[in-house]
C-alpha cells in the first residue's frame, strides 16, 4: 500500500510538470474532438498523430497518445446524445437512451452524467492500473516462451469470442492477420519471406499502414454508402446539472459499469466497445423496470459510458505489464513506444518507473481536465457537428495520407494504405470483422518468436505447451471459451447482445 | 461496429444473382489461373499438392461461374474463396523458404503452418456458405472507391516530385468528388484552406521534413 502511494507520488511528480500537463491537455482535447466527429476513430487518429510525437520526449509522447484514447471515449458520448450517431464505436449503445433523453429536453443531465460516470470510472481504473501493475509484472517474470505463446492464443480466442458474427469467420480473420504479419524479413535467419522480390516489403508491412487503411479509409468508404440524416438537437442545452434522483438512479449503474469495463479492458481482445455493450445489457437485466430502457433511462447512459472509459484505461495493463497489446489501439501504442526506444513489457516498470507511473498519474489528471473542460465546450462541439461530412472526409483523408507518409517518408506506404482501405471495405461487405485481423497482425511476430523459442527449448517436443502448468491452464481456458462460443445456447445469447 | 454496417438484408433478383455468380466465379477462376502460371515461373518447383489445390480452386471458381454450385450465402462463399486464395498465394510465395531443420523452425515453417490452418478454416466457411442461406452482398459504392483510392494514389504519386502544396490540394479535390452531394465552389475554398493549414502545421509547426514546392527536374510520377 505504501509502495502504491509512493509510486503514484513519483508519477504525479512526472505528470504534473507544466509541459506534461500541457501535452495531456492537448491529447485529451484532440481525443474529444475525434470522439465527437463521427467517421474517424481513435485508432486512425493516433496513427495520424504518431509523427507529431517524434520530437517529444517519450513520457510526453505517451501521455499525449493515451489522452487521445480516453478523451475519445468522452467525446463519443456527446455525439451519441445530441445527434444519435455514435461519434466513437464504443458509444453506440449510448445513442439508445442518451438521444431519447435529449429529445425529452434532458440533454444537459445526459451529458453531465456521462461525464461524471466517465470520470468516476477513470479514477477507479487509474488506481486499478497502479495496483495491478506490480503483481502482474512479477507474474510476467515467471513466463517463459511457452507461456507467452499460450497467453497470446488465449487473447486471440478472446477476440474471437467477443467479436460479433460467426466464430469461424473471426478465426479466419485472425489467421489472415497472422499470415500477413509474416511478410518481410525473418527475424532469426534474415530470409526474405513472401515479398515477391519487392524491396519495400522486406521490412514487412507497417502496422500503421494496415490499421489506417482498414479503419481509417475503410470506414470512410463505408460511411459514404449511407450518408444518413443528422438531426442535431437544436434546443439550447440547459440545466446541465442532473437532479438528485437522477444521481441516485445512476450511481449503481456507474459502479457496475466501472467494474465490467475494468474487467473487460484487462482481458486481451476486449476493450471499450465490448465493455459498453456488456454494461448496457447487464443494466437492463438488473433493472426492476427494463421497459424504460430505450426511452431515456439515465442508467442506460451512465453504465456504458463508465464502462468504456474504464476499459480504455485498464487495457493499458496487459500492455505495460506483459507487453501484449490487448486491442488494436494498444498495438499502436506499442508502435509509439518502439519509436521512442521503449520495449513494452515487464521491464518498463523496473527500468523506467518514471515513465510507467507518470503515464498512470497523467490518466487521472487527464480525466479531471476532461470533466472540467468538456461540459463548457459542448456548444463548440455542437457547432463542429454542423460541418457537413462532404467537407470532413477529404480532410480526414489528407491528414491520414500525410501521417502515413511522414512515418518513413515513403510513398509506397501510402499506396499500401489505399490497398488496405479497399480490403477493409471488402471485408465488411462480406461480413468479416477487421478487428480480429488487426490483432492477429500485431501479435503475429511475437507469437512466432515465442513459438519457435519454446519449440527449440523443448527440443521439438510440441507437448511442452501442455506439460507446463501455466501454459496448459491458459490453453485449457482458451479451448473452454471456444467451445462455449460455439455452443448453440451461448451463441443465441451473443446474438441477442449484439442486436440490441 | 458503427451503424453504417451495410450487412443488412439485401436481396437481388434471381437473374441478378446469376450474373453476380457468373462474374464472381470468373474472377476467382482467373485469379487462380494467374497463381497457377506464376507457380511455374518460380525457381523451386511448387509441390504437386499445392498445384493440385490451385487447380481444384479454379474448378470451383468455374463451377460457381456456370451456376453448377448453388451459392446460398454469397458473403461466405466469396469471402471464404478469397481467403483460400490468400492461403494458396502464401503457400506459393513461401515455397522457396526452408522448413524444419531438426527440431528448429525454419523461416518457412510458421507461414506454411498459418496458411494451412487458414485454408482449412476458410474451406469451412465456403462449405457453410454453400449449404446454408444468407444475405446477398450489398452493392459497392464504386464512386466512393474510385475517388477516395484515386485521391490517396494521387498523393503517393505527387508528394515526392511535386511537393506538399500540390499534393494536398490535388488529393483534397479528387477526394471531394467521392461525395454524391459535392459542391465545387465550397470544395475549392475548403481545399485551399486545408492545404494552407497542412503546409503550415506539418513542415513548420511540427518540423517534419516536407518539401513544399515541385522539384522541376523530377516530374514523372512514382507510386513507390
Amino acid at each position: 500500500m505504501y509502495d502504491l502511494i509512493s509510486n503514484l507520488w513519483l508519477g504525479m511528480g512526472v505528470a504534473a510538470t507544466p509541459m506534461n500537463i500541457f501535452l495531456c491537455l492537448i491529447g485529451a482535447l484532440v481525443g474529444t474532438l475525434i470522439g465527437v466527429l463521427p467517421g474517424i476513430g481513435s485508432l486512425a487518429t493516433i496513427a495520424m498523430l504518431l509523427p507529431i510525437t517524434f520530437g517529444l520526449p517519450p513520457v510526453g509522447a505517451l501521455i499525449m497518445l493515451a489522452g487521445i484514447y480516453y478523451g475519445a471515449q468522452y467525446g463519443g458520448s456527446t455525439t451519441s446524445i445530441l445527434v444519435n450517431i455514435p461519434g466513437e464505436s464504443s458509444s453506440v449503445v449510448t445513442c439508445l437512451d442518451g438521444h431519447e433523453m435529449a429529445k425529452q429536453g434532458r440533454a444537459g443531465p445526459a451529458l453531465a452524467i456521462a461525464a461524471i460516470g466517465s470520470f468516476f470510472a477513470g479514477c477507479v481504473a487509474t488506481v486499478l492500473v497502479a495496483a495491478l501493475g506490480a503483481p502482474l509484472t512479477s507474474l510476467a517474470l515467471l513466463f517463459g516462451p511457452a507461456e507467452y505463446f499460450s497467453l497470446m492464443v488465449l487473447g486471440l480466442i478472446f477476440a474471437v469470442v467477443l467479436a460479433k458474427g460467426s466464430v469461424l469467420k473471426a478465426l479466419t480473420m485472425i489467421l489472415s492477420g497472422l499470415l500477413l504479419s509474416m511478410i518481410g524479413s525473418d527475424l532469426e535467419t534474415g530470409a526474405e519471406r513472401m515479398t515477391w522480390g519487392i524491396p519495400e516489403l522486406s521490412d514487412g508491412i507497417g502496422f500503421v499502414v494496415v490499421g489506417m487503411g482498414m479503419f481509417g479509409f475503410g470506414e470512410i468508404l463505408r460511411n459514404l454508402e449511407n450518408p444518413g440524416s443528422r438531426e442535431i438537437i437544436n434546443a439550447k442545452v440547459t440545466g446541465l446539472m442532473p437532479t438528485l434522483p437522477d444521481l441516485k438512479a445512476a450511481a449503481g449503474a456507474i459502479g457496475r459499469g466501472t467494474v465490467i469495463g475494468s474487467l473487460l479492458g484487462i482481458l486481451p481482445g476486449g476493450g471499450a466497445i465490448i465493455a459498453s455493450f456488456a454494461a448496457y445489457t447487464l443494466e437492463k437485466r438488473v433493472s426492476k423496470n427494463p421497459s424504460r430502457f430505450g426511452h431515456g433511462a439515465i442508467e442506460g447512459v451512465a453504465a456504458p459510458e463508465s464502462a468504456n472509459n474504464a476499459a480504455a484505461q485498464t487495457s493499458f495493463i496487459p500492455l505495460l505489464t506483459l507487453g501484449i497489446p490487448p486491442n488494436p489501439v494498444m498495438a499502436l501504442m506499442v508502435g509509439a513506444m518502439t519509436i521512442h526506444g521503449i520495449v513494452p513489457g515487464p521491464q518498463v516498470m523496473t527500468k523506467q518507473p518514471e515513465l510507467f507511473w507518470g503515464m498512470i498519474a497523467s490518466m487521472w489528471i487527464g480525466n479531471l481536465m476532461l470533466v472540467v473542460i468538456n461540459l463548457p465546450l459542448v456548444g463548440m462541439w455542437v457547432r463542429l457537428l454542423r460541418v457537413p461530412y462532404r467537407h470532413l472526409f477529404p480532410m480526414i483523408v489528407i491528414f491520414c495520407c500525410i501521417g502515413v507518409y511522414s512515418l518513413n517518408n515513403a510513398p509506397f506506404d501510402v499506396t499500401m494504405t489505399a490497398i488496405f482501405g479497399v480490403v477493409g471495405y471488402w471485408l465488411v461487405k462480406h461480413d468479416f470483422e477487421p478487428a480480429p485481423m488487426i490483432l492477429g497482425f500485431v501479435l503475429g511476430p511475437l507469437m512466432e518468436e515465442n513459438l519457435r523459442r519454446a519449440m527449440l527449448i523443448a527440443r521439438g517436443d510440441a507437448t511442452v505447451f501442455l506439460t507446463r502448468p501455466i501454459s496448459a491452464t491458459l490453453l485449457a481456458l482458451a479451448l473452454f471459451l471456444l467451445v462455449l462460443a460455439v455452443l448453440p445456447s451461448l451463441r443465441a445469447k451473443r446474438e441477442e447482445v449484439f442486436t440490441e | 461496429m458503427s451503424d453504417a454496417t451495410p450487412s443488412g438484408d439485401w436481396t437481388r433478383t434471381a437473374a441478378a444473382r446469376r450474373q453476380y455468380n457468373l462474374v464472381g466465379g470468373a474472377i476467382l477462376a482467373v485469379a487462380g489461373l494467374v497463381l497457377l502460371s506464376t507457380s511455374f515461373l518460380l525457381h523451386n518447383p511448387v509441390p504437386l499438392t499445392v498445384r493440385g489445390a490451385v487447380v481444384i480452386f479454379i474448378a470451383v471458381g468455374i463451377a460457381i461461374s456456370l451456376g453448377l454450385l448453388r451459392v446460398q450465402n454469397p458473403q461466405d462463399v466469396y469471402g471464404g474463396m478469397a481467403l483460400i486464395l490468400l492461403s494458396l498465394v502464401a503457400f506459393v510465395a513461401s515455397n522457396d523458404l526452408p522448413g524444419m531443420r531438426g527440431f528448429a523452425f525454419g523461416p518457412g515453417t510458421a507461414p506454411r503452418l498459418f496458411a494451412f490452418t487458414l485454408g482449412l478454416l476458410s474451406l469451412g466457411v465456403v462449405v457453410g456458405g454453400l449449404l446454408t442461406a444468407g444475405p446477398d452482398i450489398s452493392g459497392y459504392k464504386i464512386r466512393g472507391v474510385v475517388f477516395i483510392i484515386g485521391a490517396i494514389l494521387a498523393f503517393a504519386a505527387t508528394i515526392r516530385p511535386l511537393g506538399l502544396v500540390v499534393a494536398s490540394f490535388t488529393t483534397l479535390v479528387i477526394c471531394a468528388a467521392a461525395a454524391e452531394d459535392v459542391r465545387w465552389k465550397e470544395t475549392l475554398v475548403v481545399a485551399v484552406c486545408v492545404t494552407a493549414f497542412c503546409c503550415v502545421l506539418f513542415p513548420y509547426g511540427l518540423n517534419l521534413p516536407f518539401q513544399l514546392w515541385p522539384r522541376f527536374f523530377q516530374l514523372w510520377p512514382r507510386f513507390w
